[in-house]
């Protein structure tokens, strides 16, 4: 419950504790699917009729499927809270697939893989490099938008057995953001969400390793691609896996190393050797299993990729040699608090960042003491942190490139 | 200054009392003359910013196509004794966060701070737009990043449809260029082209202002004048020649080794200051306007032809276009097309029921204060208005026009825009059973 009276509006989030993770190899894609599906009818609300009632009343809606979560979103004035709830509440128990609302709509997400992930070259390179950094056919290495082939032999009932066995309430975290009291709230969720019943939700289990032939290096040839993009991954650990003391530290380490221009990343490859047209890297520790913290280098014309991969082991070493100097670790964590304060003032940003931290294990009292957390970061431990990660046991090389041109 | 953003960032879930909902909006006149619009919100510790000037791309001289979109990103690149990294360096150490961009009837700019660096944000913003640098060494990194970016938005079908369909809608007008420029002429850009086209964009006689959240209109005037006070009162502003639009349809396909074929097919419709506007707005939401749109419905729901699927307004000073945006396999997006031809048809010839009208102007309507998610977000529909030259109690009048449109009304600019002679489609990819028609 996250008040905000700026404007008469609310949020509703719901967001399932399952995701693309928790498939198995063989039904890719299921979960993204089912959340297709959940817009298709009830027992009781037709086909189409979800998204329509919102928009006839001046709200707005969204659904995602992640890795680790499934998410529904609206917006609406905020009188309509009701509304929201009794509907969201209505697919949470009672949806009913039918053949004629799933065929046509398995069409439409292939259609959207295709947007999303055919046409795009560096999103089909990712699909590889997490199978390598993940190890094939494991929870982070199969695609949310699942295999075309696996997809296109998924019918209802395998709809409705993942749905039954993961959309309950005890599966699910209520968010509600906007122009409403914790009392209004309350006594709705009860009266919607209290009377769905309870059922056994299953255990999700993520793998404690990366993937089993650590180093990799993939080339991967497109003749989309117009100049080459390089790119390295290493296994990380998240808020919830692995070595998590580390997390806040990697945070300060991926900004400080590869956040914007300022980064030492971009510092020394775009400005200094003038090698590259930029240079960054990123992290994320809001996961249920490890992550990866990535390096992603754009090479300028000309520059071949040895080059690259010189100038970027020698920024590395310099943090791992002990290099990290605290008035720049005091900019990075001021740069990170200041996000923090900026996201108070979006009405989407709060619920987002609770729904994701309450569905992957989190409480309400872990996401307040962030700020703490990243406070209390010192440049030993951001070299600490990368010394742990940063390891080529742990790491997937990637380059994506053009073919070579014909000859002839 | 770590302790005082730890405190403020420790807040996120702490209650605030409900107060009132609406946006009032404020017009503030500073002495030196400037007007704006104020948004004034305590309950956040932000001030957001956003601002334009009248002229943009589209009055970029032969041979200097690139040059306002290169300077708008180089404004902040350095300025006054500041080179770039330690500007950008004292702009993160006050908290703010600012950019310029390029459109082709504006050169557009936009401030976040926090109102405890007030004074500092502005003061940067002032140095950024009064002294900007344009030094060398960073003009040959933004040119190598531009042309880059031009190279590689070559192979991405939808950038590839919109330019198609742009170059050719607006053939032998200035609209017809792309913001981000040719590569041939960024070649040849020095920095004093771009400090030429500063001085000619940045004055005071166009300028519009939008500010949204902890300022009031005493420090906002203030603020304003030392910021935008030493910019020349008046320029030379070229005047566009007039939009003839296409009377011929086209079709037009361009090849790309990709599984699903981009689709645009536009058609000329009401300039923004037409009376029947806000019809033509309910005629495209029904049309292709979410969830609810005959689009979505024939293409998606019931045949699914496509993941997205919409129809749009793009108004320009001096043009405007109704578009359809889809995306289709290769081997479907010939009866992607058809179905929308037929969808348009209908719409035509037949007029639109009683409860799509209904739903679509609730919609509309609703709509608007669900994009009111940040301070930003508002200076920029702010913004957006006074752009479109409507009064500062637009918020409120905006409900009373669109509920005034009757089902003639979409009847008539149906039949005035949705013609068959006059759809420009383009298709990007490699769609089977379709070619070029020239």
């Amino acid at each position: 419950m996250l008040p905000s009276p700026r404007a008469p509006i609310v949020t509703q989030v719901v967001v399932y504790k399952v995701g693309s993770a928790d498939e198995t190899f063989g039904k890719t894609g299921i979960a993204h699917f089912l959340e297709h599906m959940m817009f298709k009818g009830t027992k009781t609300v037709g086909p189409t009729e979800f998204a329509k009632t919102i928009a006839r009343n001046g709200g707005r809606d969204n659904a995602y499927t992640d890795f680790d979560i499934t998410g529904y979103h609206q917006t609406i004035a905020s009188d309509r809270l009701e509304l929201v709830m009794r509907l969201e509440a209505d697919r949470m128990a009672n949806l009913d697939i039918v053949d004629k609302e799933l065929l046509p709509e398995r069409e439409v997400v292939l259609e959207e893989r295709r947007m999303r992930i055919e046409n795009v070259p560096s999103a089909l390179l990712d699909e590889k490099v997490r199978v390598k950094l993940f190890g094939l056919h494991q929870p982070y290495s199969m695609p949310p938008s699942g295999y075309p082939d696996q997809v296109r032999a998924l019918g209802v009932n395998d709809l409705m057995t993942f749905y039954r066995q993961h959309y309950m309430p005890n599966n699910a975290v209520l968010i509600v953001a906007g122009d409403v009291t914790s009392g209004a709230v309350h006594r709705l969720a009860d009266k919607y969400y209290g009377t769905i019943a309870a059922g056994r939700a299953p255990m999700r289990t993520r793998p404690d390793k990366g993937g089993p032939d650590l180093p990799q290096e993939i080339v991967f040839q497109d003749k989309r691609v117009v100049e080459p993009t390089w790119g390295r991954d290493y296994i990380a650990p998240s808020f919830r896996k692995g070595e998590i003391g580390h997390a806040p530290a990697l945070e300060v380490l991926g900004r400080l190393f590869g956040g914007g221009e300022l980064g030492r990343l971009s510092r020394a490859l775009v400005v200094g050797d003038r090698i590259a047209l930029s240079a960054s890297a990123g992290y994320g520790p809001s996961s249920l299993g490890l992550t990866n913290f990535g390096l992603d280098v754009r090479p300028a014309p000309g520059v071949d990729i040895a080059t690259i991969e010189r100038a970027v082991d020698r920024e590395m070493k310099k943090i791992l040699d002990g290099h990290v100097e605290a008035d720049e670790v005091e900019r990075v964590q001021n740069q990170l608090l200041a996000s923090a304060i900026y996201s108070q003032d979006s009405l989407g940003s709060g619920p987002r960042i609770y729904a994701g931290a309450l569905s992957t294990g989190g409480t309400v009292e872990e996401v307040d003491a962030w700020p703490q957390l990243i406070a209390d970061v010192k440049p030993a431990d951001v070299v600490a942190a990368a010394r742990h990660v940063w390891r080529e046991s742990g790491c997937v090389t990637s380059l994506l490139m053009p073919p070579p041109k014909d000859k002839t | 200054m770590k302790a005082r953003l730890l405190a403020l960032a420790g807040l996120l879930t702490v209650a605030m009392a409900p107060a009132a909902g609406a946006v009032d909006v404020k017009e503030v006149t500073t002495p030196l003359g400037i007007k704006a619009w104020l948004v004034q919100d305590k309950s956040t510790p932000v001030i957001a910013l956003s601002f334009s000037f009248g002229d943009g791309s589209a009055t970029e001289p032969e041979g200097k196509k690139g040059v306002t979109n290169l300077m708008s990103i180089m404004l902040t690149d350095g300025a006054g004794s500041l080179p770039a990294e330690d500007f950008r360096r004292r702009e993160e150490d006050a908290t703010a966060s600012m950019g310029f961009g390029a459109a082709p009837d504006l050169l557009s700019g936009s401030l976040r701070v926090l109102s405890a660096n007030r004074d500092k944000g502005f003061e940067l913003l002032r140095l950024a737009m009064t002294e900007p640098r344009f030094d060398e060494s960073m003009l040959e990194q933004r040119r190598a990043q531009a042309i880059a970016a031009l190279n590689q938005a070559e192979q991405r079908p939808n950038t590839v449809a919109l330019r198609t369909l742009t170059a050719t809608m607006f053939e032998g007008h200035p609209y017809a260029h792309n913001v981000s420029g040719l590569r041939d002429s960024l070649k040849t850009l020095t920095p004093d082209d771009l400090r030429k086209r500063a001085h000619e964009l940045l004055s005071r006689d166009g300028l519009l202002v939008s500010a949204v959240g902890d300022i009031d209109a005493a420090q906002l005037s203030r603020e304003l004048d030392k910021t935008f006070g030493s910019l020349p009162a008046t320029a030379d502003k070229p005047v566009l020649p007039p939009w003839t639009p296409p009377t011929k349809p086209r079709t037009i396909v361009v090849e790309r080794p990709v599984p699903q074929s981009s689709v645009l097919m536009a058609m000329p419709a009401l300039s923004r200051d037409d009376p029947d506007w806000y019809a033509t707005l309910v005629m495209a939401q029904i049309l292709g306007g979410g969830q609810q749109s005959r689009l979505f419905e024939q293409v998606r729901e019931k045949r699914g032809l496509a993941y997205s699927v919409t129809a749009s307004l793009r108004s320009y000073a001096k043009a405007a276009m109704l578009i359809v945006s889809t995306a289709s396999a290769n081997e479907k997006v010939a009866e992607t097309i058809d179905v929308i031809r037929k969808e348009i048809d209908r719409l035509r010839d037949d007029g639109v029921t009683a409860d799509e009208l209904t739903d679509a102007k609730t919609y509309l309507s609703g709509s608007l204060a669900l994009a009111l998610d940040s301070s930003g977000a508002v200076s920029n529909m702010l913004q957006s208005f006074q752009v479109d030259r409507l009064p500062p109690d637009y918020f409120v009048k905006r409900a009373d026009l669109i509920s005034a449109v009757t089902a003639e009304d979409v009847q008539r600019v149906a039949r005035k825009i949705l013609r068959d002679q006059v759809i420009t489609t383009v298709v990007v990819g490699q769609p089977v059973g379709l070619t070029s028609d020239r």
